[in-house]
């Protein structure tokens, strides 16, 4: 008898699977795969593109990997398995050509959309996609970001030199916050953040800037568990402080982040002993991503700046580029076709756009 | 309480008439007993030729600082260890309850508020998030404690599937936030657990540093004075004999989840104001860190065993390890090698005292 209960409870589930698995063959089926469901900016973008393909009317699906690349290639040949007709793929493994050519493998003549994490560095990416006439890429050029806040942050110390430079010995201290070693992206913003903020500041005659702690073996602080944390920039700085401050005349006069995040909690810890709140000195932080509570730390003055990674632009290239495919055009056609400032095709390949960064100083 | 000193003698008269071989091996047993404290020892002090500041009263104060913040979970999670189990679902509780914290108490006049129906923050509303978010971690702590009792489950699959399923809801709660932070937190809260009490060095000693020691108070009160406490380390040692002896078993494993997971709760409610702001990935991992705590401060995995001050040794020994660390300015890869070390040797020297023993 229970036998029998365990038979017909296996064959139900059987069913059950195989119905939801009944979509009709001819329509469009899109399935995003997130490398993680817990990232902050993708997490916006997903939001965002869910109401996209909604207004547009096509049928998709999220699924998430963890942070697992292996789980997210099951996830892709189950897919496909599926009926799925069109893959959005945001790789875990970022900037590894092989891993694209096994999502591409698998997917055979399915077409697929990379977007976000890159599927290449220095150009491998780009003999990949112009191997594979059914892939694209869409993306920002992770070293921009960098590039941008480096830029801003020299920007911001030369215009107000004199007040960021807290103990007047002509030299300004900084601070490194790292999201997590051996991400792409972390790795540079970590060196452009720094190196181009050097460029501005050397080319108006002014000194480089100094790390605050000479001793130390690397010139940047990562958090422990790589997760871009508050806590860990939070836990960091009030160590730091203890050394680095005003009663020794060596406080850190400026921290640079990877992430808004980080820079939260360094405010957080700036505000308890004494800095960043109305009326007092403003050591200026600068984070990456503009999320909505970094913008209000902006707008009310105990945050300087940050990147902005436009969410929504991201979520309009995919579903424009997806809304194409699904109406027959090749993936570079697709990615032609969108017409808008935000967007640019690379130079090198023409199957891969870059969705633009933007500095943000406040509104 | 015995008198130290004449404890001391006894001791030295015990020793002298000992054989030299056992002499020799008792020197060892205490050297290696305490081995963990004297490496700690010679850490710090070569930590402070290097850098004097590590010693400074503003260093200390952060080092209280941390500690407090890192101690209540540690302490929930402690109970977990001493009936031979785990918690693997800590730290999304906290991600959780810091979440709700978060959601409840933002400023009026935030720009992104997320629950736009509520109303101002009030000291009383306050109160009723911090209660709310306590219960929610005893919920899950419950239903962690009930699985584990009912079913004789082991802790770690229990809490493995609780872990999974509160990361879903906190994934979905955030859904409502379009997955954005949430942050703009009022500062009637912020100033219930920051407002300085006093300053150490230049370090503030915020009020949740007050909270943590009322609360380590309250634990030591439990595990020490109430019958509760003390059928929690009948069932560690030997739940069979717990039971023989009239222990209620099934109550005592629920219970002491269910504290663990208030505790959660409250950590939980001070991690948000830690934080500035929380996001979805708030809380992973942070089990680690307690459990690695515990079973330093010797609370072991062979149950029953462990004290209030042992904890509290070990969230002191894994912050003094951060602290010097970044003071050093070691690089990453060292930090990590460093902390596993130390972690597996405090483990190692435990157990032999349980090997000794058999």
């Amino acid at each position: 008898m229970k036998k029998l209960i365990a038979i017909v409870l296996a064959l139900a589930l059987v069913l059950s699977l195989a119905a939801c698995g009944g979509a009709k063959p001819a329509e469009t089926k899109v399935s995003v795969f997130w490398y993680d469901e817990a990232d902050v900016y993708l997490s916006t973008v997903r939001s965002e593109l869910n109401k996209a393909l909604e207004t547009a009317g096509i049928a998709y699906d999220n699924q998430y990997a963890g942070k697992d690349q292996a789980k997210q290639l099951e996830q892709i040949k189950t897919a496909i398995a599926g009926g799925t007709t069109l893959l959005v793929v945001n790789v875990v493994t970022s900037g590894d050509p092989d891993i694209a050519q096994t999502v591409l493998d698998a997917a055979g003549k399915v077409p697929v959309v990379f977007f976000n994490r890159p599927i290449g560095a220095d150009g491998s990416e780009v003999t990949l996609l112009n191997g594979n006439a059914t892939a694209c890429f869409i993306g920002t050029d992770a070293p921009e970001a960098g590039h941008m806040q480096g830029k801003m942050v020299g920007d911001y110390v030369l215009a107000n030199f004199d007040t960021v430079d807290l103990n007047g010995d002509g030299k300004i201290s900084y601070a490194m916050f790292k999201g997590e070693e051996g991400n792409a992206e972390a790795i540079a913003r970590t060196q452009f953040g720094v190196e181009d903020a050097d460029a501005v500041l050397t080319a108006a005659g002014k000194p480089a800037l100094e790390y605050f702690d000479a001793q130390a073996s690397q010139k940047w602080q990562t958090d422990p568990e790589g997760a871009w944390s508050a806590k860990a920039a939070k836990d960091y700085m009030d160590t730091n402080m203890v050394t680095y401050n005003k009663d020794n005349n060596n406080m850190i006069e400026l921290v640079i982040c990877n992430n808004d995040g980080m820079a939260e909690g360094v405010v957080e810890s700036l505000k308890q002993a004494g800095y960043n709140a109305a009326g007092q000195h403003v050591i200026p932080v600068f984070g990456v991503d503009a999320t909505d509570a970094a913008k209000a730390l902006v707008a009310e003055g105990s945050m300087i700046g940050t990147v902005k990674q436009d969410n929504v632009g991201m979520a309009e290239a995919i579903c424009a580029t997806v809304k194409a495919i699904a109406e027959g055009k090749t993936p570079a056609d697709a990615l032609a076709a969108l017409n808008d400032e935000r967007f640019t095709i690379a130079p090198e390949c023409a199957s891969k756009l870059y969705v633009a960064y933007a500095p943000y100083l406040g509104e | 309480m015995a008198n130290p000193i004449a404890t001391l003698q006894r001791t030295a008269a015990e020793y002298q008439k000992m054989s030299k071989k056992d002499q020799k091996r008792y020197i060892t047993d205490l050297i290696l007993n305490n081995a963990l404290y004297i490496l700690m020892l010679a850490f710090c002090i070569y930590t402070a030729i290097q850098r004097p500041n590590f010693l400074s009263m503003g260093s200390l104060g952060n080092l209280i600082v941390q500690v407090a913040a890192y101690l209540p979970m540690a302490l929930g999670i402690a109970g977990c260890i001493v009936l031979t189990g785990t918690d693997l679902s800590a730290g999304r509780a906290v991600g959780l309850t810091a979440a709700i914290t978060g959601a409840f108490l933002q400023r009026i006049d935030y720009a992104n508020k997320m629950l736009t129906f509520l109303p101002e923050v009030t000291p009383f509303w306050m109160f009723v998030t911090l209660l709310s978010v306590v219960a929610i971690g005893a919920v899950i702590g419950l239903i962690n404690g009930f699985f584990v009792a009912k079913f004789s489950l082991h802790p770690f699959i229990v809490t493995l599937s609780t872990q999974l399923i509160t990361y879903g809801i906190i994934l979905w709660f955030f859904d409502f936030n379009n997955g954005a932070p949430i942050g703009g937190l009022d500062e009637i809260y912020r100033n219930f657990l920051g407002t300085p009490m006093f300053y150490m060095g230049n370090t503030p000693v915020p009020l949740y540093v007050l909270y943590a020691v009322l609360l380590t108070a309250l634990m030591w009160f439990i595990w020490n004075k109430t019958v509760f406490g003390k059928n929690m380390f009948a069932v560690g040692s030997n739940g069979e004999a717990a039971k023989v002896s009239g222990v209620n078993v099934f109550l005592t494993t629920m219970l002491v989840h269910t504290l663990a997971g208030a505790m959660y709760g409250y950590s939980g409610f001070v991690e948000g104001f830690r934080s500035g702001s929380i996001a979805a990935g708030t809380g992973a991992n942070y089990e680690c860190d307690a459990i690695a705590a515990c079973v330093i401060g010797g609370v072991s995995f062979v149950g029953g065993t462990g004290k209030i001050s042992g904890i509290i040794m070990g969230v002191f020994v894994l912050r003094i390890i951060f602290i010097a660390l970044t003071m050093l300015g070691v690089s990453s890869s060292s930090l990590y090698i460093i902390k596993g070390a130390i972690i597996l040797c405090a483990c190692a020297l435990d157990m032999r005292k349980y090997l000794v023993k058999k």
